[in-house]
């Protein structure tokens, strides 16, 4: 099965909205679900400037997660895994 | 010689002693090009030795940049300097050099060990001329030594106080202390070792090889001063994204020109870079802190931090001399240690605001592009003696 991508904001306005904590997700993932994602860091994702959303950001499997905390990546996560459904921001 | 001449020191404390008693000043003449610099060592340690050594040091300085022959500089200096009557000796010591911008160096000594001049990972034979000074002392003739060099790219000239050669000094290893040619030895060693090595490092190597000599535990004040001429290495700092996005491409091919090392801080910024030259950006995850975004990796680029938040934490550290070098290895560590590696560095700074960061619900205060670079460019200047050039776009 092809990995679920996490990718993390790690620009400036993200990091201080709490991207610093998201980067310990991979403490909080637990088997099966630690070993079917890939977490990765991006730069400002451009994001922040788009009034819609309030930032940390957090793109799963492509989706944005807007203030991403390390909870709602979790479901988000295990709803990919599970096939479910998790409301994404965009 | 042509080109740009690094000076840096390090120095070890007496361990007993919360001060220095030498003392090393520099300064750079910019419009003439000159350096001047001075190490004094003051008689014993402590605050006394430091007021000696800093008055000795500072009058050299005064004296030298104001256009006095460094040799009568020197002579007023032992005028005036107070003497300890019963020991028949000088409250302070020296070493002056006072370099011009074709390279030539005139070298005033007065009872500091003697410097070394190393070329082409050698130690090069130099004649000095004894000059004898005034009968200070019944019975005791003093002199000055006084030598000319013309400096050359990569060459070292080394001077230090009597703690670097008399470290050791009764151990078994080094009975009668680190003697010249076991410095010698040393230091050529180092520098055939690594050929490039700054006078940064240089200088900090030969301390903490005395340190070691005395077995941690530094018996008199060590200090040593490194002086070295070279082609000036460059580095180009990219910050922010061009004010009007027209002028993103012109940001781009001065990026493409330069030849030195290159650092972008900020994704933006990056992001524009990459796109312009068809490559991508990775972000390494693993050394960040909870302060310090992580570094991204981008081909061609030496460094890729986030902008901001490093560039602050960067001036903060820089503020402090070698404060960050306890640091864990980090986007600010790894940007100060090329920075430090540096001798000319060109910031090129977009000034477009970044109009997230103006959020209120912000938590932290995220200070301006402009005032941040602007900063750091000072302390650059005016603490680690670096050229620099800033450009805004
Ligand atoms: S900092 Fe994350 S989207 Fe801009």
């Amino acid at each position: 099965m092809e990995k679920i991508s996490i990718e993390i904001c790690t620009g400036t306005t993200c990091y201080v909205m709490g991207a610093s904590d998201l980067l310990t997700l991979e403490e909080h993932l637990r088997p099966p679900l630690s070993s079917s994602v890939k977490i990765s860091g991006s730069t400002c994702l451009g994001i922040c400037r788009d009034k819609r959303f309030k930032p940390p950001f957090v793109r799963v499997a492509g989706k944005l997660i807007a203030q991403a905390s390390v909870r709602k990546v979790l479901k988000a996560v295990e709803a990919e895994y599970s096939g479910g459904s998790y409301a994404y921001d965009e | 010689m042509n080109g740009f001449i690094e000076v840096d020191y390090a120095q070890n404390w007496k361990h007993s002693e919360r001060i220095a008693g030498d003392v090393f000043l520099l300064s750079r003449d910019k419009t003439e090009g000159r350096i001047v610099c001075t190490l004094s060592d003051g008689l014993g340690s402590g605050v006394k030795a430091n007021v000696l050594a800093n008055l000795t040091a500072t009058m050299g300085q005064k004296f030298t940049t104001s256009r006095m022959d460094i040799v009568d500089s020197a002579r007023v200096i032992m005028k005036t300097l107070p003497t300890c009557r019963e020991r028949k000796i000088s409250y302070s010591t020296f070493t002056m050099v006072d370099i011009n911008s074709s390279g030539v160096a005139k070298i005033v000594e007065y009872d500091n060990p003697p410097y070394m001049l190393i070329r082409n990972g050698k130690v090069l034979k130099i004649e000095k001329t004894v000059i004898p000074l005034e009968n200070r002392f019944p019975g005791r003739t003093e002199q000055l030594y006084y030598s000319e060099v013309n400096l050359q790219n990569e060459d070292r000239l080394i001077f230090f106080s009597d703690g670097v050669s008399q470290s050791g000094m009764g151990t078994a290893k080094l009975p009668l202390g680190w003697r010249t040619p076991f410095i010698e030895e040393f230091v050529t060693a180092e520098i055939n070792k690594d050929r490039n090595i700054s006078a940064r490092d240089l200088s900090r190597k030969i301390t903490s090889r005395a340190l070691l000599n005395d077995i941690q535990k530094a018996k008199d004040d060590i200090t040593c001063a490194v002086v070295y001429p070279r082609k000036p290495r460059k580095l180009l700092l990219v910050s922010g994204p061009p004010i009007d996005p027209e002028n993103d491409q012109h940001l781009l091919e001065k990026y493409e020109a330069f030849t030195g090392k290159k650092i972008i801080c900020g994704g933006t910024t990056a992001g524009i870079i990459a796109e312009g030259l068809n490559t991508e950006i990775e972000t390494d995850l693993r050394e960040r802190t909870a302060d310090i975004p992580p570094l991204s990796r981008m081909e061609g680029a030496d460094l890729v931090t986030e902008g901001i938040l490093t560039l602050s934490k960067t001036a903060e550290m820089l503020e402090t001399k070698d404060s960050w070098v306890a640091m864990q290895t980090n986007a600010v560590r790894r940007l100060i240690c090329m920075l430090m590696n540096t001798d000319e560095v060109h910031f090129l700074v977009g000034t477009k605001i970044n109009e997230a960061h103006q959020d209120p619900s912000i938590p932290v205060e995220l200070g301006l592009r402009r005032t941040i670079i602007h900063r750091i460019k000072t302390i650059l200047e005016s603490k680690y003696l670096k050229q620099t050039f800033l450009e805004y776009i």
